[in-house]
């Protein structure tokens, strides 16, 4: 019998660990010194703008013509307008309160426990509800604002929620209604689906804020926000169909056959076995799709919409401060990373969470 | 004898042009034990998805516990209700705990509450001698747990009938006894049951009778002695010594 050697002796240690993944190699080492100056240079460059030479207060805005690093007053001056929009200043608190509104109303969406056909539904329509309300106002005393003068951020996020929220179940609809067994309703919604996904987002738009109005009688044809929302939902549901019926189609036909065979009614067939499993297949995709539509929301500008990207060009476009668009614009990639790293970060957790097994 | 458990005449079967059921004729008693076998493509799994309408049949007639099962849906939900089925490939819900794979179908198809539902399904599990995996997913056991959950959960609706098809044949050699043992537990408890096995050990053990399908019809019927040691029929003969050998 051969004897037990002892292990190796473990090498460790930071240096044999920098060895080992960073200088293996002669061409390792090359690369590992190029790009560390490479990486060095654009951080020392971006850290002294950013930070070293900034200059964070202004008395007036005449302080900020020096070209060595960034003038953030502007923010401090302009922030108001890139976060509000139009909204009357005196209104702005209810404005920031509605944002968080739909913020919480995201987060708490975004956990499993409410995953149920009950509790999404009174999530959002609660949440959707508040935020109208508080925005618009018109009781308890609070000034009305008409959706024409909302705007910057809270404009941004409540456009995505509520492209999400009604387009997702739209979705369902139209990925069940493709599917379905009966053909005009098969086929009807098909063409429905290809002929949304073929026109631009754009066109979409235009023809819900300018024409719909010409055709539609006016009690019926609600406001301009809201026809813009509904056409954007259209245009997320027609996609995210598509994803979700490759989802159901992905799931083995012993599932339903199974749930069938259980007594189960169709309406729980779909909601307790095939979506769930349809939304597990399809889950990169599908936070890939509410990535896209967060960053779609900014064309609402070309219709009128003073969402976050356009009340950060009126902040600099009025000449005032036009020398800190770096500024505004790298404020406003800030706003736009939190939200979308937040969403694939909360994708990736899905993913680990539904590997493990759970929900 | 009262009323048959399961009645069919003259059932026949198309997909499209290819005829897969040919005028198939037979019954099942009250706590009667039968298994079905027969080479590939010969129409058992067919036979046994029209018992609970996952399969439409052309023409003919087929009455469980005195439905008539058709066309007509909520007649279905009725029969669904009596007759419980287990498949090749277990078919469990992948997404939910053992546990809540046996409370789901009882709170949706028979509307009972959760606690009760829970109850019944510990009290299935157990008998499953599978309880201590509730809380598992069914990818965290073997097939043959699997296989005997997915027992459990259809027996905690109750069911009258019990229809499986293939019960063990996606199952590791090792795994086929646990779950034979549990199946001929409920055939001795009186049980209903149509079969779909080449398993002949559990034929001879629990079978009250013994069919033998070949080419959409069936070519012999007898207990499992005279099917074993004495068929009448070429095709039983030659299936027989294929099966056993
Ligand atoms: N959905 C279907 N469409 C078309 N043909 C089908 C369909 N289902 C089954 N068949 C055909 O009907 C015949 C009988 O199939 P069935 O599955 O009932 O056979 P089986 O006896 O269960 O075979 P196996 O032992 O392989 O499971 C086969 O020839 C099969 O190809
Ligand atoms: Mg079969």
């Amino acid at each position: 019998m051969a004897h037990a050697l002892p292990p190796p002796a473990r090498q460790t240690g930071p240096l044999v660990w920098l060895r080992r993944h960073f200088f293996a190699t002669w061409y390792d080492a090359v690369f590992t010194l190029v790009f560390a100056v490479l990486i060095f240079w654009v951080l020392d460059n971006v850290i002294g703008w950013a930070f070293v030479d900034a200059i964070w207060r202004v008395e007036n805005r005449e302080m900020c013509t020096h070209d060595a690093g960034a003038c953030w007053a502007v923010i401090e001056s302009r922030g108001r307008l890139i976060l509000f929009g139009l909204y009357p200043y005196e209104e702005q608190w209810r404005s920031t309160i509605a944002c968080l509104v739909v913020i919480v109303t995201i987060i708490l969406s975004c956990l499993p426990v409410f995953w149920s056909l009950r509790r999404l539904p009174v999530l959002w329509i609660g949440g959707f509800a508040a935020f109208v309300l508080l925005m618009r106002g018109g009781f308890a005393g609070l000034e009305v604002v008409t959706s024409e003068q909302w705007g910057g951020l809270s404009l941004t996020i409540f456009i995505f929620a509520a492209v999400f929220v009604i387009g997702m179940p739209l979705a369902v609809l139209f990925a069940l209604a493709r599917r379905s067994s009966m053909p005009v309703i098969a086929k009807s919604f098909g063409l429905i689906i290809d002929i949304v996904r073929s026109l631009p987002l754009l066109t979409l738009l235009f023809a819900a804020a300018v024409v719909v109005p010409l055709l539609v009688p006016e009690a019926i044809q609600g406001n301009k926000l809201m026809r813009v929302v509904v056409a954007f939902a259209i245009f997320f549901a027609a996609y995210q169909a598509e994803i979700l019926r490759a989802g159901l189609q992905s799931t083995p036909q012993g599932q339903e056959e199974a749930a069938i065979a259980l007594g189960m009614p169709y309406w729980s067939v779909v909601a307790d076995v095939l979506l769930p499993q349809a939304f597990r297949n399809t889950l990169p995709s599908t936070i890939n799709q509410a990535v896209i539509t967060f960053k779609e929301t900014s064309i609402v500008t070309i219709i009128g919409f003073f969402e976050v990207m356009a009340s950060g060009n009126a902040a600099i476009g009025n000449g005032e401060w036009g020398n800190q668009y770096i500024e505004v614009y790298v404020f406003l990639a800030l706003i736009y990373f939190v939200f979308v790293f937040g969403l694939s970060r909360y994708g990736a957790w899905l993913e680990t969470r539904m590997r493990l097994g759970h929900g | 004898m009262g009323e048959p458990a399961i009645a069919i005449r003259a059932l026949d079967k198309y997909f499209g042009d290819f005829h897969a059921l040919k005028g198939v004729s037979m019954e099942v008693a009250i706590g009667e034990t039968l298994v079905i076998c027969g080479p590939s493509g010969s129409g058992k799994s067919t036979l046994v998805r029209c018992i609970n309408g996952l399969e439409s049949y052309t023409s003919g007639d087929l009455r469980v516990l005195g439905m008539e099962v058709g066309d007509d849906t909520r007649v279905l939900d009725r029969v669904r209700k009596k007759v419980g089925m287990v498949f090749q490939n277990f078919n469990l819900f992948p997404h939910l705990t053992v546990l809540e794979n046996c409370v789901l179908p009882q709170k949706r198809a028979l509307g009972r509450d959760r606690s009760s539902a829970r109850d019944e399904a510990l009290n299935q599990l157990a008998k499953m001698r599978v309880e201590m995996h509730a809380d598992k997913y069914p990818d965290q056991i073997s097939g043959g747990q699997q296989q005997r959950v997915a027992l459990a959960r259809a027996l905690c609706l109750k069911p009258e009938i019990m229809l499986f098809d293939e019960p063990t044949s996606a199952l590791d050699p090792e795994m086929i006894a646990e779950v034979l043992d549990v199946m001929k537990d409920l055939a001795r408890a009186d049980m209903t049951i149509v079969c779909v096995t080449h398993e002949m050990g559990f034929a001879r053990a629990v079978a009250d009778r013994v069919i033998l399908m070949a080419d959409g019809k069936i070519v012999e019927t007898g207990t499992p002695e005279q099917m074993f040691s004495a068929p009448r029929n070429e095709i039983t003969r030659a299936f027989m010594q294929a099966v056993q050998s």
